[in-house]
C-alpha cells in the first residue's frame, strides 16, 4: 500500500510540474482523486486487506488525499495567478489617450454670479421676490419719489410702453409692491432683467440684470447697511475686502451712498483694474426716503429701512475679465463653454 | 459742469492740490469725473518781439528772423509762418521748450542757417480760436496787446489753469454755478465762501420808458426781472472773462452775450437779452403760446409751437422760447443800441415738457428742470448789471421791472438731534450738527434736542428731517459709518419658487450638456413672421416700445423660438461643430392683461440643439428625462408648430394639455434665419411645469421574485405608430409588466414595401409571487392580441 502510494505521488508530481493549464489540471485530479482515479482505486481494494490492516491503510489513503488535495490545490492556484496575469497584460490600454468625457454644460455666467450674490443674502435671512418686467409708472417712478417731468428720470432713459406703461428701469417696483402687501420686518431680494434706452456696447446695454434689496423694520440706520454690505463683500470677494461709502443721491433713498469695494485684484494698493484707487464702484444705496415709506403705507415715524441695488453685469464682467458686454448676450458656445 | 479751479478760488480759498481738492469733494458728495491741467504740456514759451525778418537765402517760403526775448542777445528763429513781419508780438518756444503732444524745441539747422527756437502758431499751443480769436489766422498768433518781453505765455493766453470737471448730482442744481461750489468747496477746504459785493453803475432814465413787462402765465413764470441797457457797445471781452469760458467749455461770443453766459454759471441764473429795438412795441408778453404760432430760434431753425408752451413775446409774436432758447430775431448783434435783461424762473416741468418736444437742449433749459433759485434771481441781474459796468458794454438805465407776485415761503424743518443723528448710523454730537448745517449756510436755532433749520432757496432739495441726516452725515463723515448686523426678529428668507424651479430645470438640463444663454426680451416685429405661423396666431400680437433704440428691438418678444434659432445660427456660422442651448425667460402677451392692465408676463423654456450626434429622438429624449425629473408624464404625438419639419415633430401631452413642442427646424425657417445645418427645438412653459409637477413620494418596495424578458418582433406598415403601439400592449400586459421597451427597427426587401419590423422587449414580474409560465404566455398572448387587431402588427409568418 504504502509503496502504491508513493508511485501515484510520484506520478502526480512529475504530472503536475509538467501541467500548465487548468484543463489539464482538473484532468490529473480526475485521475488521480476522480472516482475513477487511482487513489479511489486504491480506497476500493481495500476489501481485499485484513479487518487489522484495513485501518491504518485508510488512513494513509486519507492523508494521502489531503496532502495530494493540497498539491494540486496549490497548483490550480498557481495556474489561476498565471491566466489572469496573462489576461490583464492581454487587457492593457493605452490609458493615456483621449477619454470620452461627457459633454459638459453650464447656467449662464451671469446667473452663477447672480446665484453667489443671491446666496449671500438668503443666508442673511432675506427672500427673493420678483415681478413684472413690463411695470406700471406709478410703481417704477412715482412710487419710487421720481415724479412725472422730474429730471432724475433723465438718468433712466426710460423705454415706454404708453404713458402709465414702462420697461421697468430697476428691480424697485417690487420692493414698492412689497412694501404695499407685506408689513415690517421685510427683507427681500429683487433679482432681475431691467431695462434703459442704452444703446449696446462693450460696456453698455439695454437690456441687463439688478439685484437690489430692502430691509424694513423698527431702528435699521445706515450702520445696518454698512454691516449688511460688509458681510456680502467679504462672502464674495473673501476676508479683507470691505466697502466705502462715498455721499450720493437716488431720488428713493435719503441718506444715499455710492458704495466702493476694495479692489479685488491689488486687495487695496492700487491697480489697473482700480485705475489706481484702490477702490471699485460696486452699487448704491441708502436709507430708504421717508416719502418712499409713505407712499407705501409704511409709518416712517415708526419705521426705517435700508435699499440697495447691484449691478450683475458689472460684477461678472469684473470677476471673469470679460472685455465686451455683448459677450454675454451673444451665445457663442465657446464663450459659454468657459464657464463651470 | 468744468469750472476753472481759479474762478472758484475768486469765492473760495482751495489751499491743497488738484488731487487732494477732488477727494475732498467726492467725499461731501460732490463726484468729480477728473480735472484737466490746462497747458500742462506747455513749458518754456514766452513773449518775444520779432526784430529782424529776412527771407532765407535758399528758400521761397521761409524767414530768417531775430527775435528778442528780453534776453542779452536776440535769438536767431527760422520761420516758415506767412504772416511773420518785424515788429510783432508773438509766442517763442525757446530751446529745451516743450509743446502739447510731446514736442521738444532743439536747436537745429533749416536749409543750413541756424534756428534757435520757434515762433509758435496757436494750434502748435492747443490754444482755441473762442480763447484767442486772433488765433484763427493762418500762421503765427500775434499778441494784439503789449506783454513784457521773456514772460510766460501760458498766464497770457489763459493755459495755465486747472480745470475740475464736476458730475452735479440731480438734486442738486444749486452746485451748477460757480458759487455753488465754491460754496461746496469752503466746506469740504474749511475755508470760507465769500461772494463778490455787488454795486450796480446806473445812468439814470427810467426803464418803464424802454420796455413794457406783462406775465400772463404766472403758474409757469414765478418771476421775471428785466433792466434795460441803452448805448450798447458790443465787443470783444476781456481776456479773464475768455479764460473762465473757456475753462467751462463755453464759446465767447461778445461782451453782451458773454456777460448772460458768465451770470448763468457764476450764478446758476440763465439770463437772456433781447435787442430792445427789435421787440415790437417794446411790450414783452411772457405767456402760453396758441394755435399756428412758430418761432425761429437762434440757432436758425424753426419750430412750430403747441398750445400752452411757455414764450416770450412782443406785441405781436413770439420772441423766444421761456428758459430755453432766444428767438433769432431780438438776438443781440454789434448793431444792438438798446437792450433788456431777462432773469427770470420758469416752471420745471413745463420747461422739460417743452424742451422735449422741440428737441432743445441747452445748458438753460437744462437748469431750469432741474431747478433754479426764485430769491437769489435778483442778486444774479444785478450781478450782470455789473459787470456792464465794468467791462462798459453799455450804461445801465435806472429802474427795474421785478414781477414776484407770490414770493416764495422759507421752507423751515423742524427735527431731533438724536434722530438725525441715529439715522446714520453715527454718533454725530448736537454741536456738529448745528455746526454743519450753518457752514451750509442753513438758519438753525437749537433749544435741546429740537432743531429748528430754515433751508436756504437754493436748496430744493431738502425738504425733511432725513435730508438733514445726509447733510450732517456727509460733512461729518461717511467714512465714520461703523458696521453693524442686523438685528430684530429673523425672517426665513430664501429662494422664490419660481427661482427654485428654475435652478431644478437648469441643473437638469446643464447635466446633459446644455448651456444657459440669454436674449434681449425685444425683438424686431419681423422675426416673428420668419416663423411662418398663421395669420391669427396669437403670438402675432407683439408689445410694441413707444421710444424703441431701432426697429430690431421695437416690440417685446411672444416666443422665445427665434432668438433660439438666431443663436443657433451664430454657432453655426462661427463654426461651431455642435450646441445644445437652453434659454428661460418671460415673453410678453399683450392681448392679454392683467388687472392692472399690463401685459401677461410667462416664463418659458426654449431649448435647441444641432451637431451630428444631434437628432429629434436626441432633443425628445432630453425633453421627457426633464420631464420626468419633474414627475411629469407624457404621450407623444404627431403634430406641431409650423415653423418645424412637418414629418419630424410632436408635441408632449401630459391628459389634455400641451406640455411641450418639439422638433426639427423646417427647412424653409432654417433658410430664413441663414442656418447651415439641420437644428431641433423645443419649447415649454415654466408655469405650466411649476403647476404640474410632482413630489417623487415614497420609494417602491425593492422586488422580491425574479422576473421574465420576453421579446417581441412585430411587422407592420411603415405608418404605424409605434408609440401608441406600446403604450396599449404595455396596458394589455396588465398589472405584472414591469417595463416595456422598442429596442430596433428593422426594413428589408423581403419584409415587402411600406412594411417595417419593430422588435420590443417586455419585462414581467409579479409583486408577491414567481410568475408561472402559464402567466406569462397569457400575459404576451394579450400583447399581440392588441397588436394585432388595433395595428395589423403580426409576428412575421
Amino acid at each position: 500500500m504504502k509503496e502504491k502510494i508513493a508511485q501515484i505521488e510520484q506520478l502526480l508530481v512529475s504530472e503536475l510540474a509538467g501541467c500548465d493549464n487548468l484543463q489539464a489540471l482538473d484532468a490529473l485530479r480526475v485521475k488521480v482523486l476522480g472516482k475513477k482515479g487511482e487513489l479511489t482505486a486504491l480506497l476500493r481494494g481495500m476489501g481485499q486487506l485484513s479487518p487489522e490492516e484495513r485501518p491504518a491503510a485508510g488512513q494513509m489513503i486519507n492523508e494521502a488525499r489531503e496532502k495530494f488535495t493540497a498539491l494540486l490545490e496549490d497548483k490550480q492556484a498557481l495556474l489561476k495567478k498565471q491566466a489572469q496575469e496573462e489576461a490583464l497584460k492581454r487587457e492593457t490600454i493605452d490609458v493615456t489617450q483621449p477619454a470620452a468625457t461627457p459633454k459638459a454644460g453650464s447656467v449662464h455666467p451671469m446667473t452663477l454670479v447672480l446665484n453667489e450674490v443671491i446666496d449671500c443674502f438668503t443666508g442673511m435671512g432675506f427672500e427673493v421676490v420678483e415681478g413684472p418686467e413690463v411695470e406700471l409708472d406709478h410703481y417704477n417712478f412715482e412710487l419710487m419719489n421720481i415724479p412725472k417731468n422730474h429730471p432724475a428720470r433723465d438718468a433712466q432713459d426710460t423705454f415706454y410702453v404708453d404713458d402709465n406703461i414702462v420697461l421697468r428701469t430697476h428691480t424697485s417696483p417690487v420692493q414698492a409692491r412689497t412694501m404695499l402687501t407685506r408689513k415690517p420686518p421685510i427683507r427681500v431680494i429683487c433679482p432681475g432683467r431691467v431695462y434703459r434706452a442704452d444703446e449696446m456696447d462693450a460696456t453698455h446695454s439695454p437690456v441687463f440684470h439688478q439685484m437690489e434689496g430692502l430691509v424694513i423694520d423698527k431702528d435699521v440706520t445706515m450702520a445696518d447697511l454698512r454691516g449688511t454690505l460688509n458681510a456680502f463683500a467679504e462672502r464674495l470677494y473673501g476676508k479683507g475686502i470691505t466697502t466705502r461709502f462715498r455721499p450720493s443721491f437716488f431720488p428713493f433713498t435719503e441718506p444715499s451712498a455710492e458704495v466702493d469695494l476694495t479692489c479685488v485684484a491689488c486687495h487695496g494698493k492700487g491697480c489697473r483694474v482700480c485705475k489706481g484707487t484702490g477702490w471699485i464702484e460696486v452699487l448704491g444705496c441708502g436709507m430708504v426716503n421717508p416719502h418712499v415709506l409713505e407712499m407705501c403705507g409704511i409709518d416712517p415715524n415708526e419705521y426705517s429701512g435700508f435699499a440697495f441695488g447691484i449691478g450683475i453685469e458689472r460684477i461678472t464682467m469684473q470677476r471673469y475679465g470679460i472685455p465686451d458686454l455683448r459677450l454675454l448676450f451673444e451665445g457663442d458656445v465657446r464663450f459659454l463653454g468657459q464657464f463651470r | 459742469m468744468k469750472v476753472p479751479m481759479q474762478w472758484i478760488k475768486e469765492y473760495a480759498d482751495i489751499p491743497v492740490s488738484a488731487e487732494e481738492y477732488q477727494n475732498k469733494m467726492i467725499m461731501i458728495g460732490n463726484g468729480v469725473e477728473g480735472y484737466e491741467e490746462l497747458g500742462a504740456e506747455i513749458e518754456n514759451v514766452v513773449v518775444g518781439r520779432v526784430l529782424t525778418c529776412e527771407p532765407h537765402p535758399d528758400s521761397d517760403h521761409l524767414h530768417v528772423t531775430t527775435v528778442d526775448v528780453g534776453e542779452e542777445e536776440p535769438l536767431n528763429i527760422v520761420c516758415g509762418a506767412p504772416n511773420c513781419e518785424a515788429g510783432i508780438l508773438v509766442p517763442v518756444a525757446k530751446i529745451g521748450a516743450k509743446l502739447p503732444g510731446g514736442i521738444k524745441i532743439k536747436k537745429g539747422k533749416l536749409r543750413g542757417v541756424a534756428s534757435e527756437g520757434m515762433l509758435c502758431g496757436g494750434d502748435e499751443l492747443g490754444v482755441p480760436v473762442e480763447l484767442y480769436p486772433h488765433v484763427g489766422a493762418a500762421g503765427l498768433l500775434i499778441f494784439n496787446e503789449e506783454y513784457p518781453l521773456g514772460a510766460d505765455v501760458k498766464p497770457i493766453l489763459g493755459i495755465e489753469d486747472t480745470v475740475m470737471d464736476f458730475e452735479v448730482l440731480a438734486n442738486r442744481p444749486d452746485c451748477l454755478s460757480v458759487w455753488g461750489i465754491a460754496r461746496e468747496t469752503a466746506v469740504a477746504c474749511g475755508t470760507t465762501f465769500t461772494k463778490p459785493e455787488i454795486t450796480v453803475k446806473e445812468c439814470g432814465g427810467d426803464i418803464h420808458d424802454y420796455v413794457k413787462v406783462d406775465v400772463e402765465a404766472t403758474d409757469l413764470c414765478p418771476r421775471y426781472i428785466a433792466r434795460v441797457i441803452k448805448d450798447v457797445r458790443v465787443g470783444p471781452s476781456p481776456m479773464w472773462l475768455r479764460k473762465y469760458l473757456n475753462g467751462a467749455g463755453m464759446r465767447s461770443i461778445n461782451n453782451v452775450v458773454d456777460i448772460t453766459n458768465f451770470i448763468m454759471l457764476e450764478t446758476g441764473h440763465p439770463m437772456h437779452a433781447f435787442d430792445l429795438d427789435m421787440v415790437e412795441g417794446h411790450h414783452i408778453i411772457v405767456r402760453k403760446a396758441t394755435e399756428g404760432e412758430h418761432i425761429t430760434t437762434l440757432d436758425g431753425k424753426q419750430h412750430d409751437l403747441t398750445p400752452g408752451q411757455l414764450v416770450i413775446c412782443d406785441a405781436q409774436k413770439p420772441s423766444c422760447v421761456a428758459g430755453i432758447m432766444g428767438g433769432e430775431e431780438s438776438e443781440i448783434t454789434e448793431k444792438t443800441h438798446t437792450m433788456m435783461f431777462e432773469c427770470a424762473v420758469f416752471d420745471r416741468a413745463a420747461t422739460r415738457v417743452t424742451s422735449r418736444a422741440l428737441g432743445i437742449r441747452t445748458e438753460s433749459s437744462g437748469r431750469f428742470e432741474k431747478g433754479v433759485s426764485v430769491k437769489t434771481a435778483m442778486e444774479a441781474m444785478q450781478r450782470a448789471c455789473q459787470m456792464v459796468g465794468e467791462l462798459d458794454a453799455g450804461d445801465v438805465v435806472s429802474g427795474i421791472i421785478d414781477i414776484y407776485p407770490e414770493p416764495a415761503k422759507e421752507q423751515v424743518i423742524t427735527g431731533s438731534c438724536q434722530r438725525i443723528a441715529h439715522r446714520t448710523g453715527v454718533d454725530i454730537p448736537a454741536e456738529d450738527i448745528v455746526r454743519i448745517l450753518k457752514d451750509l449756510h442753513f438758519g438753525v436755532e437749537r433749544n435741546g434736542d429740537q432743531l429748528t433749520v430754515t433751508v436756504p432757496d437754493y436748496r430744493q432739495d431738502v425738504d425733511g428731517e432725513a435730508d438733514l441726516s445726509e447733510e450732517a452725515l456727509r460733512v461729518f463723515g461717511y467714512d465714520k459709518i461703523p458696521s453693524t448686523l442686523l438685528r430684530g426678529e429673523t425672517t426665513p428668507g430664501g429662494r422664490s419658487e419660481r427661482m427654485r424651479l428654475k435652478d431644478e430645470v437648469s441643473a437638469c438640463l446643464t447635466g446633459m450638456g446644455f448651456y444657459e444663454i440669454m436674449n434681449f426680451s425685444f425683438v424686431s416685429p419681423k422675426t416673428v413672421m420668419k416663423l411662418d405661423m398663421g395669420e391669427d396666431d396669437p403670438r402675432l400680437c407683439q408689445l410694441p416700445i413707444r421710444n424703441p433704440l431701432g426697429e430690431d428691438t421695437s416690440v417685446m418678444r411672444t416666443t422665445l423660438a427665434p432668438d433660439m434659432l438666431s443663436t443657433l445660427a451664430l454657432n453655426m456660422n462661427h463654426n461651431n461643430d455642435a450646441a445644445r442651448l437652453f434659454e428661460i425667460a418671460a415673453v410678453f402677451d399683450a392681448d392679454n392683461r392683467t388687472e392692472e392692465n399690463l401685459p401677461t408676463e410667462t416664463q418659458k423654456l426654449c431649448l435647441g440643439v444641432y451637431g451630428k450626434e444631434e437628432d429629434f429622438f436626441t432633443l425628445r429624449g432630453v425633453v421627457e428625462r426633464l420631464l420626468a425629473t419633474l414627475g411629469i408624464e407624457t404621450t407623444v404625438e404627431a403634430r406641431g408648430e409650423s415653423y418645424l419639419h412637418p414629418g419630424r415633430k410632436a408635441v408632449l401631452m401630459a391628459g389634455d394639455e400641451r406640455v411641450c413642442c418639439l422638433g426639427e427646424v423646417h427647412p424653409a425657417v432654417r433658410e430664413e434665419f441663414d442656418m447651415t445645418a439641420r437644428a431641433y427645438i423645443a419649447e415649454l412653459d415654466m408655469a405650466q411645469l411649476a403647476r404640474m409637477r410632482k413630489p417623487m413620494g415614497a420609494v417602491k418596495p425593492m422586488p422580491r421574485y425574479p422576473a421574465v424578458t420576453r421579446d417581441l418582433s412585430l411587422v407592420m406598415s411603415e405608418d404605424t405608430h409605434v408609440g401608441p403601439l406600446l403604450a396599449d400592449m404595455a396596458k394589455a400586459a396588465g398589472p405584472i409588466l414591469e417595463d416595456a421597451k422598442m429596442f430596433d427597427v428593422y426594413r428589408s426587401a423581403a419584409l415587402g414595401e411600406n412594411m417595417k419590423s419593430v422588435a420590443f422587449s417586455f419585462i414581467l414580474r409579479g409583486a408577491d409571487r414567481t410568475l408561472t409560465e402559464a402567466e406569462v404566455a397569457k400575459a404576451m398572448e394579450k400583447i399581440q392580441k392588441i397588436a394585432a387587431e388595433k395595428y395589423n402588427a403580426v409576428i412575421r409568418a
